[in-house]
């Protein structure tokens, strides 16, 4: 079923929601928007791209306590997790195929992480798709697509004075019920802006065969000459939307067990206990960074682990562009296998 | 600007035909004007892709110390950039008889920042006519002055021109006042204790510890920084308060003597977190206590790192 928001009915909306569920919203943080819980600040759901930090921080937090330790008592505590439903509203497609993408790391049949799913299945995700794909973004190269439903439970298209909502999941549809159904010019409009959307995003790389590309390359010099000017910073890994990485440390002066963000770009991930590094330069490192998500994602569930939303090419201090690196690795000749 | 992309290219050319280094550190063109990158040139037909204009918003001083020292390399230096290149040389980071500097007296960085926050993001086209910044955004075109788009630690610069080129490459550029980086420091002075560590706050604890600003730094060269020491441990690992605040008040002082106020920490921040007004602070603690201003020359070692028998006085802090 098709619902219409009016603009000037937002608030009251958003409000309405807030009785059931924790409401989070991109907003305007300082110099630019984040998701933070609704009434931080400004609603900031007209900036042209994404909130700067990534969304998935609300899965899984870039510093979370997975246990405590009561020294006194000598026994450990339980570390409380968030049982309130919450609503996040405003996310783009791209960040919500990232959270579908990543429940397939931390939540399958065979492995569970309860952190991540206790916080993923209590929360509904009310997208809002992107009529004006800027010019950094590339979702519909990766298999994404500006007004792409996965992972959503909602997608909304802004119209002039509206927004359109496409309901997906019956949990989400209670939250609309009380609202007009839109109609079917409104529909037919839609329609347009969607795939208007879509034209405006020309293919940044070719996708078709590059995986084996990239295999077959492992061992070229062009991993050496496309990271030369590469920082090694964790800015690309810390914002993407994708990157799951974590490294596990005992705060022992706290009594606590954190995990944290890790990024496979510092030197000190791989650094092993004897002091060996099996990627010792940002050669090696850049490499497991396009190889994670254009071969090993392939090669574990067939999805490329990269939804185009653009972070990783508009923060990067020294202008460093995946796609442009991705092109250069598809102009590559075919080194002879294992020569 | 397109005159000086020409002779540094010509420059270029000539230490690379004269087989004079193996390798030159500039910038080249991306697809976005926006984003100029640094670039390494050993070949002359990759020269094609030179780019020189106020985007270029990296130190490159920065990558030095990549090489080994007997890597002759070139290097494109402005005013900051040939300071660090020089408070490199007299840590031993490279000789500098292995060193080629073409220098540019430098008009300041542009802050893309700042054109985002005027005109947004999305760039076509960028021009710098002297004093005039033109940009085309989505098929308009804006004029700014330079100075309404430079980042703030170029609004503050002392010295923009190359201090000890082998060639200077355009005419140089009056001196900066020193009267404006002594005010903006003197304006957090002045605040009460209470309110530094508020800004403090608010700033570090915005932090997500990607270490941008780390990397982006030429004299954070440290093969092992003190936050990724894991025995013992110096900080808290994550992105609390008390981790956050420990990396950025300890990044800061140890630039104390050696930082030169290039501001490629702030540019590189992903997170618009503002620094430099600690390492500025400890500058001005430098010339004040000991008329010492980081690379002005590559001899003399940083108080914090020179021993003297001779010394007045009995401890020096």
């Amino acid at each position: 079923m098709n619902y219409i928001i009016e603009k000037k009915q937002l608030e009251k909306v958003l409000k309405a929601w807030s009785a059931d569920y924790e409401v989070y919203a991109p907003q305007k943080a300082k110099q630019f928007s984040a998701f933070l819980p609704l009434g931080s600040s400004d609603l900031a759901l007209d900036e042209p791209h994404n909130t700067r930090y990534p969304p998935k921080s609300l899965f899984l937090p870039q510093t979370e306590v997975l246990l405590r330790y009561n020294s006194r008592l000598n026994r450990l505590e339980d570390v409380e997790f968030n049982p309130k439903q919450r609503i996040l509203f405003g996310i783009h497609p791209c960040d919500a195929q990232a959270a579908a993408l990543l429940d397939t790391v931390f939540d399958t049949d065979e492995d569970n992480d309860p952190y991540w799913s206790n916080r993923r299945r209590g929360t509904l995700l009310i997208g809002l798709g992107c009529a004006e794909p800027p010019q950094t973004c590339f979702c519909t190269t990766v298999g994404g697509g500006p007004f792409n439903a996965k992972g959503l439970d909602a997608l909304m298209t802004e119209l002039e004075d509206a927004y359109f909502v496409e309901v997906f999941s019956e949990e989400a549809e209670k939250l609309f019920a009380d609202l007009p159904k839109a109609t079917k010019e409104q529909q037919n409009l839609v329609q347009k802006v969607q795939k208007s959307a879509v034209a405006k995003m020309a293919p940044a790389f070719e996708t078709e065969g590059l995986k084996q590309k990239l295999d077959d390359n492992f061992d070229s010099e062009f991993w050496a000459e496309i990271s030369e000017s590469c920082l090694g910073c964790g800015v690309c890994t810390f914002l993407c939307p994708t990157c799951f990485c974590f490294d596990i440390v005992d705060e022992v002066q706290r009594s606590e067990r954190v995990r944290n963000w890790d990024t496979c770009m510092f030197r000190t991930y791989s650094l092993e206990a004897s002091g060996h590094n099996p990627r010792p330069s940002r050669k090696e490192r850049t490499r497991q960074r396009l190889m994670h998500k254009y071969s090993y994602w392939l090669d574990h569930v067939n999805e490329i682990g990269c939804t185009g939303c653009g972070r990783c090419v508009r923060y990067c201090p020294v202008g460093l562009d995946i796609r442009a690196m991705l092109r250069a690795a598809n102009a590559l000749e075919m080194e002879p296998a294992n020569a | 600007m397109p005159e000086i992309k020409e002779k540094i290219t010509t420059e270029i050319k000539r230490l690379l035909d004269e087989g004079l280094v193996d390798v030159v550190i500039g910038f080249k063109k991306e697809e976005s004007p926006l984003r100029p990158q640094p670039a390494f040139f050993r070949k002359v037909d990759d020269l094609a892709d030179l780019e020189y204009n106020g985007l270029c918003q990296n130190n490159l001083a920065n990558y030095l110390t990549r090489y080994p020292p007997e890597t002759r390399i070139g290097i494109v230096v402005r005013g900051c950039e040939n300071r660090s290149v020089n408070a490199l040389i007299v840590e031993h980071q490279h000789p500098r008889e292995n060193l080629f500097l073409i220098g540019v007296p430098c008009q300041g960085i542009i802050d893309i920042k700042k054109i985002i926050a005027e005109v947004g993001e999305e760039i076509s086209e960028f021009n710098e006519d002297g004093d005039e910044v033109i940009l085309v955004a989505q098929g308009k075109t804006h004029t700014f002055k330079r100075h309404e788009l430079l980042h703030d630690s170029c609004l503050r610069c002392v010295h923009p021109n190359p201090v000890s080129a082998d060639v200077v490459i355009g005419e140089p550029l009056p001196e900066g006042d020193p009267e404006a980086i002594r005010e903006t420091v003197e304006g957090f002075e002045a605040l009460s204790k209470e309110e530094r560590y508020a800004w403090f706050k608010e700033e570090s604890e915005r932090c997500i510890r990607c270490y941008a600003c780390r990397e982006a730094c030429p004299m954070c060269y440290c093969t092992e920084c003190f936050v990724d020491n894991a025995t013992p441990r110096w900080t808290e690992s994550d992105i609390s308060p008390a981790g956050t605040q420990a990396w950025h008040l300890i990044r800061a002082f140890h630039q104390t003597g050696r930082c030169t106020s290039c501001g490629a920490c702030e540019r590189a921040c992903p997170m618009d977190i503002k620094m430099t007004y600690l390492t500025d602070k400890l500058n001005k603690d430098m010339y004040d206590n000991f008329e010492f201003v980081a690379g002005m020359e590559c001899e003399t070692q940083p108080p914090f790192a020179s021993f003297n028998l001779d010394d007045k006085k009995r401890f020096v802090v």
